[in-house]
């Protein structure tokens, strides 16, 4: 469009790559000009980790061409890619844990940033460029998601990076924290370093990004400055068709208690105590730490408690191990789909029936008939784009392992679902589903209690919500009474 | 083009086999007397109960453990069968000989589920122990068996001239691949092995499974030991040295991954039968046996390096 080549610090012409049996990209064209904030958004599957990992040199490109900084890219690896000024920040960070801030930042390049004394020196600089005050001395383990993502950004300036890929940078942050991040972002955009944003959150694509790319099934549908879209355009974009709704109508079949949880104790937790009613979403507001998830795994059964009193329908349970927790009508969707929630070498009908064996078997075997049925079913009323029931867990998008790990717990016919982060890394499309199954599940009778750190999410779901901070339940609200404002500043405690 | 590359995944998936294959070539183009019957039988029948540990490993395996100290156990189950026989019918002598197997394995998965021990190293302590014991025992000599009806298991032939050993590992062979694949035990074996947090999150006793596991494996040890006892009519502190080893690198050829959660039984029995033949095609062609150990160390490398590249290339996939 008439501008000069040294404008733009990449550009990706017809580039194409297939797995076996799939087309992850088909003819993508995408050009990234300096110092501009570009957001990629798509469904999952729809090509962006893909590209990602071509531009970083994970995987090599069928066909096509890689300009970088001017410059022809064939084959490179992450390191090559780093040094040319590439760098990418993954969803999941890709720090050593057991290691020092300082010697992540500057890692396999010791001797480079001068030993011990330069590395950490070094790394403090660089974190103190970007307003952060964490020691370099501190263990990654020891840090925060927040904290951790900001090792991360500083590493990638330590390149001098010129182009730095954030694939969903967002996604465990907590509001505050995301103000954090912004900042920084534009503060990199002012030094002329440019950004490939990847999310799901449109949201933050309209707050941050200049420009921004659509991309569907592995094809780019658009590329356009983001001033020029609204949010509906941009949704029927990445979908192929209209989403009017983000989320439906709040489904409204709350009915008499059904569980009393009180003074639930634990290290962290100090004297929970709260009822769920039947037919109940129960939202769980709070900040990444603030003691959310512990309070499920708790009344779970995962965890160890200090002290913990369960009433369901009136009757004291004692609930020591997730087993008690299943055999007492709960189920939970855990936050981590990849570590607490797939068995990753297990096919599709597998997953699903792992938490059911007993409704699959014949006598005292295991029947595969059954079982294909009972994974056939859910695929069909879930919607799982899966190419068979025996297809690796592996090979589906998040939001269809996500669907299989609900299915696996909608088969044991929960009283109680509790979901933490149900939507975490999905795309549009599959987070309304997961909704209309939320809905769906309380209509039948079950109770959820949802936690999510989206909080429109929360908002738009749950008919009662709690805020926790610092291990306590700090306030209750009516979701439609109380404004998001009022319920955060709660939250913060 | 296509075919080529069919063939070669193929190949890739089906490494062990596709070794046996080529050996079997192999000694089409010799002179030896690796094509009689006398010979594949023997070989087989050799090779039963190897395969019958191997059974009882892969479980564990599968589970994401591993079991070193299977070795052990086998000769010390010889012995002490052998030396019950004279106090008290044969049977059991048997029964007690394979609780003991039962018995170490039920503190080998005490250590490994209960105190989050390494399997590896909690496995070859308990060889040494069960090694030292056996030792102890005997006072390092063999021990001749005086029961002719114990003879007889392992040596006799009861149906249509099929050795016992071979009928007895058919059986164990269907049995293990019934429990893996049709039980609910053998699924969560799966999934405690394919994601130990999961399967507990899961309602699934992760503990217990993994745990009954190592005792399944320490009884079949124990069994294949009396059968080993029962085949050569005596007992020693010996046999079994290098026992261990050559099983878990057998179901590892096999393809039962010590990452845990994949495999089986079958893959298994391939792997080891490789091994096996391997051994026998090099016997037969008359190679040193000092040449031996050297080839079948490099042949596992191999095959173990082709699984690894091949995992890597599916990762990428991913």
């Amino acid at each position: 469009m008439g501008r000069e080549l040294s404008d733009r610090i990449l550009s990706v012409e017809h580039v194409s790559k297939s797995f076996p049996g799939v087309k992850a990209l088909d003819d993508v064209s995408l050009e990234v000009g300096r110092g501009v904030v570009h957001g990629i958004v798509g469904e999952n599957g729809a090509g962006k980790s893909t590209l990602m990992k071509i531009l970083s040199g994970v995987y090599t490109k069928d066909s096509g061409t890689v300009e970088f900084d001017g410059q022809r890219v064939e084959r490179t690896t992450p390191m090559e890619s780093l040094r040319r000024g590439l760098s990418i920040i993954y969803q999941e960070f890709s720090l050593i844990s057991s290691m020092t801030v300082g010697e992540n930042i500057f890692l396999g390049r010791f001797r480079e940033a001068g030993g011990m004394k330069g590395t950490h020196q070094k790394a403090g600089e660089l974190l103190g460029q970007i307003g952060s005050s964490i020691s370099t001395h501190k263990l990654v383990s020891e840090l925060s998601t927040s904290e951790k993502q900001m090792v991360e950004i500083a590493k990638a300036l330590s390149f001098e990076s010129k182009l730095i890929i954030m694939d969903e940078p967002s996604s465990s942050l907590t509001e505050e924290e995301l103000a954090k991040l912004g900042a920084l972002i534009r503060q990199m955009r002012e030094k002329g370093i440019s950004i490939l944003y990847i999310s799901h959150k449109l949201d933050e694509i309209f707050e941050y990004c200049d420009v921004v790319t659509i991309m569907r099934d592995g094809h780019v549908i658009d590329t356009r400055p983001v001033s020029e879209l609204d949010r509906g355009e941009m949704v029927g974009m990445m979908v192929g068709r209209t989403i009017e709704n983000e989320y439906p109508e709040r489904p409204r079949a709350v009915g008499e208690p059904l569980m009393r949880v009180e003074h639930l104790t634990t290290g962290k937790l100090k004297d929970i105590s709260f009822t769920l009613n039947r037919g109940e979403i129960l939202g769980f507001v709070g900040l990444v730490g603030a003691g959310r998830t512990e309070i499920v795994r708790a009344i779970y059964g995962a965890d160890k408690v200090k002290r913990k009193e369960v009433r369901i329908e009136g009757k004291s349970l004692k609930i020591t191990s997730p087993r008690d927790g299943k055999r007492c009508g709960m189920a939970l969707v855990p936050e981590d789909r990849k570590q607490q929630g797939l068995v990753l070498p297990f096919s599709v009908e597998s997953n699903i029936s792992m938490a059911n064996l007993e409704k699959v078997k014949r006598g005292i075997f295991l029947s595969p008939d059954k079982e294909r049925k009972m994974a056939e079913e859910n695929i069909d009323s879930l919607l799982i784009k899966t190419p068979s029931p025996t297809a690796a867990i592996v090979n589906l998008s998040g939001g269809n392992q996500q669907k299989c790990i609900i299915a696996r717990w909608l088969e044991t016919e929960p009283k109680i679902f509790i979901m933490d982060e149900p939507t975490r890394g999905i795309d549009v499309g599959a987070k309304y589903e997961i909704y209309m199954l939320m809905k769906k599940a309380v209509e039948a009778g079950s109770s959820i209690i949802l936690i999510s750190s989206e909080l429109p999410e929360v908002l738009h779901m749950s008919n009662r919500v709690l805020t926790i901070a610092d291990g306590r339940i700090t306030g209750e609200f009516d979701p439609e009474k109380v404004s998001a404002q009022e319920i955060m500043n709660r939250a913060i405690g | 083009m296509s075919v080529v590359r069919k063939v070669v995944r193929e190949i890739e998936k089906r490494k062990a086999l596709t070794a046996i294959l080529l050996m079997l070539f192999i000694m089409v183009f010799f002179d030896t007397r690796f094509y009689t019957a006398y010979n594949l039988l023997d070989m087989l029948n050799s090779a039963a109960i190897l395969e019958m540990l191997a059974f009882g490993v892969t479980l564990v395996i599968i589970c994401g453990g591993c079991d070193f100290s299977i070795g052990a156990m086998m000769s010390l189950s010889g012995i002490i069968t052998i030396k019950l026989m004279d106090h008290m019918p044969l049977g059991f002598a048997i029964c007690a000989a394979i609780a003991c197997g039962a018995l170490a394995g039920f503190v080998n998965g005490f250590f490994v589920v209960k105190q989050k021990t390494e399997p590896f190293i909690i496995t070859l302590g308990m060889g040494m122990l069960l090694k030292g014991i056996a030792q102890q025992i005997t006072d390092a000599h063999p021990v001749p068996a005086k029961n002719l009806t114990f003879m007889k298991i392992a040596n006799g032939k009861v149906l249509f001239g099929i050795p016992n050993l071979i009928i007895i590992m058919v059986v164990m062979l269907l049995v293990f691949y019934y429990i893996l694949r049709y039980t609910s035990f053998g699924r969560n074996c799966y999934a405690v092995g394919g994601d130990y947090n999961v399967a507990t999150q899961s309602g699934i006793r992760a503990e217990r499974i993994k745990w009954s596991a190592f005792v399944i494996c320490g009884a079949m040890a124990a069994f294949c030991g009396v059968l080993l006892s029962s085949r050569l009519n005596t007992g020693s502190s010996i046999y079994g040295d290098s026992t261990a080893l050559s099983v878990n690198c057998g179901c590892v050829v096999g393809g039962t991954s010590f990452a845990g959660g994949v495999g089986g039984v079958p893959q298994s029995f391939i792997g080891l039968l490789a091994i096996q033949l391997l051994e026998n095609c090099m016997n037969m062609l008359g190679i040193s046996a000092y040449v031996q150990q050297v080839c079948e160390g490099i042949i596992i490398l191999l095959i173990l390096w082709f699984d690894n590249y091949a995992q890597k290339r599916k990762e990428e996939a991913v």
